[in-house]
């Protein structure tokens, strides 16, 4: 049965992280808003509660918090000539599903990205000269600074009680933090995680060859910890359960924890689940959007939902087939390189290596989600490319989050895959290693970009988004150069064993997870011959939608995404605010 | 501590198929010093259940056709559930150790037994109809894993068995103090994990 309801003020698609976050102002102004979330609210889930919640196998291996790709997945090809096929259980990166999305299963790291990043293009010209960037790289600048937004930085560290320690206070570089951070105009809310004894080895190393180790900047509360909205945090239990789970303590920075709560005190603020939007109405002659249609899982209607303004605030593959799917903006087109829909898409350049230390106890059971030690030399434009025939960087670490026993057991080179022999290894290496990671940029490039499958549907009858990606040149020299500073370290460290040390090579896949890090799609600027929304997030086509999310990010850097998209969805809030007060282009 | 729960009896998979499985898992995991047989840490029973359950009728996977072949890191792209795939890889590899070896492969010596296994993940058994590599390296050889380290709840890992032998310390995960205390030393709770099922 189709049905209309009346009219709303303003609706997100997407109950995650951003429609927490933009939400806020108009919430407090007396706005009536409604956020669709195609998933179910975790709250009483066994995902939620002990002891169903450390189970490794449900939500660590099979991934039931993430997206089920029975309903819908992606397909994927390498370049525009190939046909895509379908993932058809797709592990490289983990969409959410419900409310909080990816917010509820993420492992709380919570970095700032550098002051150079918003205006790379501009950085890299400047520095290295007009030719620094190929024509076959897309990279621009995003249309909004750094310095627009450390005030939304400072408020979403003190929302989500981020720990760490400051690198760089208002200019002045603080021992024990990243010497390489954007000037901060405050210390972090909360000291650092307690650290892990691999990253007690990793810093022993560090300072072999003068780097700079500090703590990974994390949303998981060290200690009970109380946000300015009033809102609690519990202690992190350091239970090595936190990405791919919800954490029962309450103590990773989450929107069900922190946002929803407050938002569902207030009677002009609705969230309804099982809400999954097909489509937005777009009048192209008026360059409006007049609502959304979504399907009511819970009757199966298709429901027309009229809105006076409409915010896209889904995962990045959503917000670009919703674009698409709709006819709204120009779809990209890889061989003219004209168009914007879906431009820009950009995965994160990891790899990593595993070591070993007779002598040493890992105990890698004693982890959270951000217990982490981190060098930042060799990470985007933090050194001088001159002379390298690559742009972009990693951070490198001792990948310490958990010791589950199915995902989490490296084995030294050579160890028999089954056996007494493979059984002796495990017994003997369990808590005496731990892996060490590049997490690294992924600068654009005009093959990598997302479109409409032409074959293949979804459970409702939508079009797949189809992913055309690999590791191009760039990423793939950029990975070789970081992974061998990462294996000087391992050498330099102490090791008994060091695993072979492996940079990330093509072709791309999508059986091996890598970071939920995927952006682009939507990107921001201020052309908008490059970019489907302005600096606002406002679309340049339909003056009353606007898009948030990693979707509007005009390239990956080798930092994770939480905290920026944060920063830019706390903006958006005062935008929002800004235009249901006076619509207009803002 | 739990009690050994009593052989579980097998609900997808026929006698034949059984009895193949318990060959190949006791081969993977054979009785030593570290843990008892593969059959008596329950992990054929663990991959039964998976198989006969959501992941065995492939319920979080997407199964639209047309269906191409693609490259491996396209992942998997036939129409059989994973159920399907794995009786029908037990098949082709029970003709296979039956042809080679002249006898079923539950009764081979364990040294032909290991080495047909090995042949079989690295490609050296060839089939004309299915990949007997992928359907190992895929399917058999990550529910091997998880039957070894998942919570007992699911059958496999009996008392924990695989837990004490690696010392991961299971449930309830509260370390807050103890990653100070432990920091760099052996942590004693590492001697007795506690599952899923000790808090149930």
């Amino acid at each position: 049965m189709n049905r209309k309801l009346k009219s709303r003020q303003v609706v997100f698609v997407g109950g995650g992280l951003m429609a927490a976050l933009a939400a806020r102002k108009l919430v407090e102004d007396g706005v009536d808003v409604l956020v669709l979330e195609r998933g179910r609210d975790h709250d009483a889930g066994a995902e939620h509660r002990l002891p169903s919640q450390r189970d490794e196998l449900r939500w660590g291996v099979r991934n039931h918090l993430a997206q089920d790709w029975s309903i819908e997945t992606y397909t994927l090809r390498y370049t525009h000539k190939e046909t895509a096929l379908p993932i058809r259980t797709l592990a490289a990166f983990l969409p959410g599903e419900g409310v909080g999305g990816a917010g509820n299963h993420w492992n709380g790291q919570c970095f700032r990205w550098t002051d150079y990043d918003m205006q790379l293009r501009t950085r890299l010209v400047d520095r290295y000269g007009a030719s620094a960037v190929p024509p076959e790289m897309p990279i621009q600048d995003w249309g909004v600074t750094y310095e627009e937004l450390e005030p939304y930085h400072e408020r979403f560290e003190k929302l989500f009680g981020v720990a760490g320690k400051a690198g760089n206070l208002r200019g002045q570089i603080q021992p024990g933090g990243n010497p390489f951070e954007a000037a901060r105009r405050s210390e972090y809310p909360q000291p650092p995680l307690e650290i892990t004894e691999a990253g007690v080895i990793l810093s022993e190393a560090a300072a072999k060859f003068g780097y700079k180790p500090f703590p990974m900047p994390a949303s998981n509360s060290p200690h009970v910890y109380v946000n300015p909205d009033g809102m609690r945090l519990g202690a992190c239990q350091y239970c090595g359960h936190c990405e791919r789970f919800i954490c029962e303590s309450n103590a990773k920075g989450s929107p069900e924890v922190l946002l929803y709560p407050v938002l569902k005190r207030k009677k002009n603020f609705e969230i309804r689940p099982y809400s999954h939007v097909t489509a937005i109405e777009y009048d192209p002659k008026a360059k409006r959007v007049k609502g959304v249609r979504y399907i009511d899982l819970e009757s199966g209607d298709v429901i027309e939902q009229p809105a006076e303004l409409v915010v896209l605030a889904a995962f990045t593959f959503t917000n670009t087939k919703l674009l698409l799917g709709s006819r709204i903006g120009t779809p990209y087109d890889p061989v003219t390189r004209r168009g914007v829909v879906g431009r820009n898409f950009c995965h994160q350049t990891s790899s990593s290596m595993n070591v070993f230390y007779k002598d040493r106890w890992i105990n890698p059971f004693f982890a959270s989600g951000s217990t982490q030690t981190i060098l930042d030399e060799f990470n985007g434009d933090n050194f001088d490319h001159t002379g390298l025939d690559f742009m972009g960087g990693a951070y490198i670490f001792n990948n310490t989050t958990n010791g589950r026993p199915i995902s989490t057991r490296p084995l030294p080179p050579g160890t028999p895959q089954w056996g007494t022999k493979w059984k002796q290894a495990s017994a003997d290496w369990y808590s005496h290693a731990f892996t060490l990671t590049t997490i690294g940029s992924c600068y654009p490039h005009v093959e990598n970009y997302l479109s409409l499958d032409p074959t293949y549907r979804d459970a409702y009858g939508q079009p797949l988004i189809r992913i055309t990606f690999d590791w191009r040149d760039n990423e793939v020299k950029m990975s070789q150069y970081v992974t061998r500073k990462m294996a000087e370290l391992a050498n330099a460290s102490g090791a008994t064993i060091v695993g072979p040390a492996a940079p990330r090579k093509g072709p791309y896949d999508s059986r091996l997870y890598q970071t939920t890090h995927v952006v682009g799609g939507t990107p921001m600027g201020a052309d908008p011959h490059t970019s489907v929304v302005s600096p606002h997030l406002q679309h340049w086509d339909a003056e009353n939608l606007f898009v948030v999310g990693g979707s509007v990010y005009a390239h990956n850097a080798g930092y994770n995404p939480t905290a920026l998209m944060g920063a830019i969805g706390l903006r958006l809030s005062d935008d929002l605010s800004r235009y249901a007060r006076k619509p207009q282009r803002l | 501590m739990q009690p050994t729960a009593p052989n579980a009896g097998y609900t997808l998979l026929g006698p034949e198929e059984a009895t193949f499985l318990e060959a190949v898992v006791d081969i993977m995991c054979p009785a030593d010093s570290l843990t008892p047989s593969g059959t008596d840490c329950g992990l054929a029973i663990y991959i039964d259940r998976q198989l006969a359950g959501d992941f065995g009728k492939g319920g979080r996977m997407y199964s639209q056709g047309p269906w191409i072949k693609g490259k491996p890191e396209q992942g998997y792209q036939l129409p059989m559930k994973p159920a399907e795939f794995f009786k029908a890889g037990v098949a082709v590899a029970r003709q296979a150790a039956q042809s080679r070896y002249g006898k079923s492969f539950d009764q081979l010596a364990p040294a032909d037994a290991d080495a047909f296994l090995s042949d079989i993940a690295s490609g050296k058994v060839v089939d004309d109809r299915l990949s007997l590599a992928d359907w190992f390296s895929q399917l058999l050889y990550p529910l091997f894993q998880q039957a070894c380290f998942a919570d007992p709840v699911y059958g496999g890992n009996r008392d924990k068995v695989f837990w004490k032998m690696i010392g991961y310390p299971g449930l309830p995960a509260f370390y807050a103090q103890d990653m100070v205390t432990y920091r760099g030393k052996p942590f004693p709770g590492a001697l007795t994990p506690k599952s899923i099922l000790d808090f149930s």
